[in-house]
């Protein structure tokens, strides 16, 4: 692994070329500073919120101190039903987000890797969800899907699919409906894009194979392209998981405009509220223990089966 | 055109037409709606069936977007910390991205996942430490305070980007430098970063679009008003029952005209960057 590579990469004539620090004081000098903006920006703030989930820490009761209380107020987050309830809701969002981004995203990269002459506006069709600002995402749904005014009860009632305008936001079933279309459409697009990248690594002369063989589409889509997706879905999947159990932004726009809501209120925005609104540093520390270890689990699993792997 | 696969039937002619105006019908449409609700008078939109095109031009909403809060200073202060941010996230990571791609590191791999890792690292998690940290630094309310966390939460991406662009430019070019007498540091500012000019452009739309969509932390640490951002601005037009929505739609328009222009301009290098694998949606 670790072989001087001056010795093998060139030619062995005399080293007329100047003399160097040796390669691994130039990897030091070359990684530190991102190693010191990451320890330092991300790393040691996460582990002074381990400490801070210890302490008591209220601003609003600044008569409290901020004594050490060890575990007690992790024995007060599971016994707190709004945890429970945030917790429950952002795995049911990332569930159904996760496989709702699949099932649109994967047909998006089909649709989008087909060549055709709008081959550019598809392109930019497909990047612009990804790249819209998600709080402005969650605006735009929210007035989408306004109760009265809204385009998408229009377009229902001349089909003919409603015969009145739905309260969306203010219903909750329905609010979490439009909460999950919103984030499908959202993240749908990073799908189809780690799947484009997968298809163009697809050499033309497989699929043509299995033409020449008789195969139908349908066959040599699920026989042949799918399992050589494999690895791009992998990491789709991995990312994915992460930003769903993380999402705030979408979640919290909403919540701006439904009355729902408990039922739309994730770990992320109840994690906002307890800090910032709430001013309970203390327990919000203790909740974003919860959040951080949830997300390890999922990078551990990457770190498992998609690094591991290769 | 060029290479257009033969023997297509009716059906998958008519499938592939299909798909094609899904995805660019179901890509734009959210887009264009709010470009239409924006030039609409109140009137107009309260209207059920919906009046989809304005009777007429009406581009008074814009103006008021900018008298009614101080949106160009929200579009100032976005565009300052999205630009330094990048800048910030570009010159740690090309020199590390170097390291990782072209020296001969023990334990490369390791280093990688550990880069992936911290790629995964949850946001609002960071939220009460790095409140307290700002505060502590009397840095609320002020550039940095969403400059360093940006670049920080864009890093892996910068890096893992630059790490790909790095390894796909041949090493014996490097190696001619060093042999004509270039020092390392010469080969890599004179033959790999021209080189690599497409990977450093990409990685940075990436931190780019990453900073100025940013909502969280701008919310919680930035505010006072002359320090809010556009992705915060654009809430600040609705009242607690209230909702201007032709107001509220041009701000949104305003606010995401960069991003619209960014991607129209550079969607090939979009498209390369997030392909290329590994990266946070």
């Amino acid at each position: 692994m670790a072989l001087p590579s001056r010795s093998t990469s060139l030619p062995a004539k005399p080293h007329r070329f100047r003399r160097e620090p040796s390669e691994g004081w130039l990897a030091v000098m070359l990684l530190a500073p991102a190693a010191l903006l990451l320890c330092g920006v991300l790393l040691f703030p996460m582990i002074t919120t381990l400490r801070d989930s210890l302490f008591v820490n209220k601003l609003t009761e600044p008569g409290l101190g901020t004594p050490f209380v060890g575990f007690k107020q992790y024995v007060q987050m599971f016994g707190d039903p709004r945890f429970g309830q945030a917790l429950r809701n952002t795995l049911f969002f990332g569930v159904l987000t996760v496989v709702g981004s699949f099932l649109v995203g994967i047909p998006m990269a089909l649709a989008a890797h087909t060549p055709s002459r709008v081959r550019g506006l598809a392109r930019v069709a497909l990047l612009l969800p990804w790249a819209m600002p998600p709080v402005i995402t969650g605006l735009i749904f929210a007035w989408l899907f306004n109760g009265q005014y809204g385009v998408f009860n229009d377009l229902l009632v001349r089909t003919g699919i409603i015969q009145e305008p739905l309260r969306w936001l203010s219903t909750p079933g329905l609010a979490v409906a439009a909460m999950v279309i919103t984030i499908v459409w959202k993240t749908s697009s990073f799908v189809a894009l780690i799947v484009l990248g997968g298809l163009q690594g697809i050499p033309r002369e497989l699929t043509e194979a299995a033409d020449v063989d008789g195969a139908t589409r349908v066959q040599s889509f699920f026989r042949i392209i799918l399992p050589m997706l494999a690895p791009s879905l992998a990491v789709a999947f991995i990312f994915r998981s992460i930003s769903a159990v993380q999402v705030f932004d979408i979640p919290y726009t909403f919540i701006q405009q439904a009355p729902a809501q408990g039922l739309l209120e994730t770990l992320g925005v109840y994690i906002y509220r307890t800090s910032i609104e709430f001013l309970d540093f203390g327990y919000a520390a203790t909740l974003s223990v919860a959040l951080f270890a949830v997300s390890l689990a999922v990078t551990a699993v990457y770190v498992r089966f998609v690094r591991g792997g290769d | 055109m060029e290479d257009a696969p033969p023997r297509l039937s009716p059906l998958e002619r008519a499938g592939r037409w299909l798909g094609l105006s899904a995805l660019i019908l179901g890509g734009f449409f959210p887009f264009i709606w709010m470009v239409l609700t924006s030039i609409k008078t109140e009137g107009e939109l309260q209207k059920f069936p919906v009046q989809y095109l304005p009777s007429a031009l009406n581009f008074s909403n814009y103006a008021q977007v900018f008298t009614e809060q101080p949106f160009a200073r929200f579009f100032f202060n976005s565009l300052t910390v999205s630009l330094l941010s990048t800048v910030l996230a570009i010159v740690v990571a090309a020199p590390a991205a170097y390291a990782l791609s072209r020296l001969n590191i023990r334990g490369r791999g390791v280093l990688l996942t550990v880069v992936v890792a911290f790629s995964m690292f949850p946001v609002v998690s960071l939220l009460v430490p790095l409140f307290r940290l700002m505060r502590g630094a009397s840095l609320l309310n002020s550039y940095p305070a969403l400059i360093l966390p940006y670049a920080a939460l864009s890093l892996p991406v910068a890096i893992l980007t630059l790490v790909a662009f790095f390894s796909s430019i041949p090493r014996d070019l490097e190696s001619a430098a060093m042999v004509d007498g270039s020092t390392r540091f010469g080969a890599l500012t004179r033959v790999v970063l021209p080189l690599s000019a497409p990977g450093v452009v990409t990685a940075a739309l990436l931190v780019f679009v990453n900073s100025w969509n940013e909502f969280l932390l701008a919310l919680s640490f930035n505010t006072r008003l002359s320090m809010r951002t556009v992705s915060v601005g654009v809430t600040l037009y609705q009242g607690e029952f209230a909702f201007p929505w032709p107001l509220i739609a041009a701000a949104v328009v305003i606010a995401t005209v960069p991003i619209v222009v960014l991607i129209a301009v550079f969607q090939k290098r979009f498209v390369a960057g997030l392909t290329a694998g590994g990266v946070k949606a």
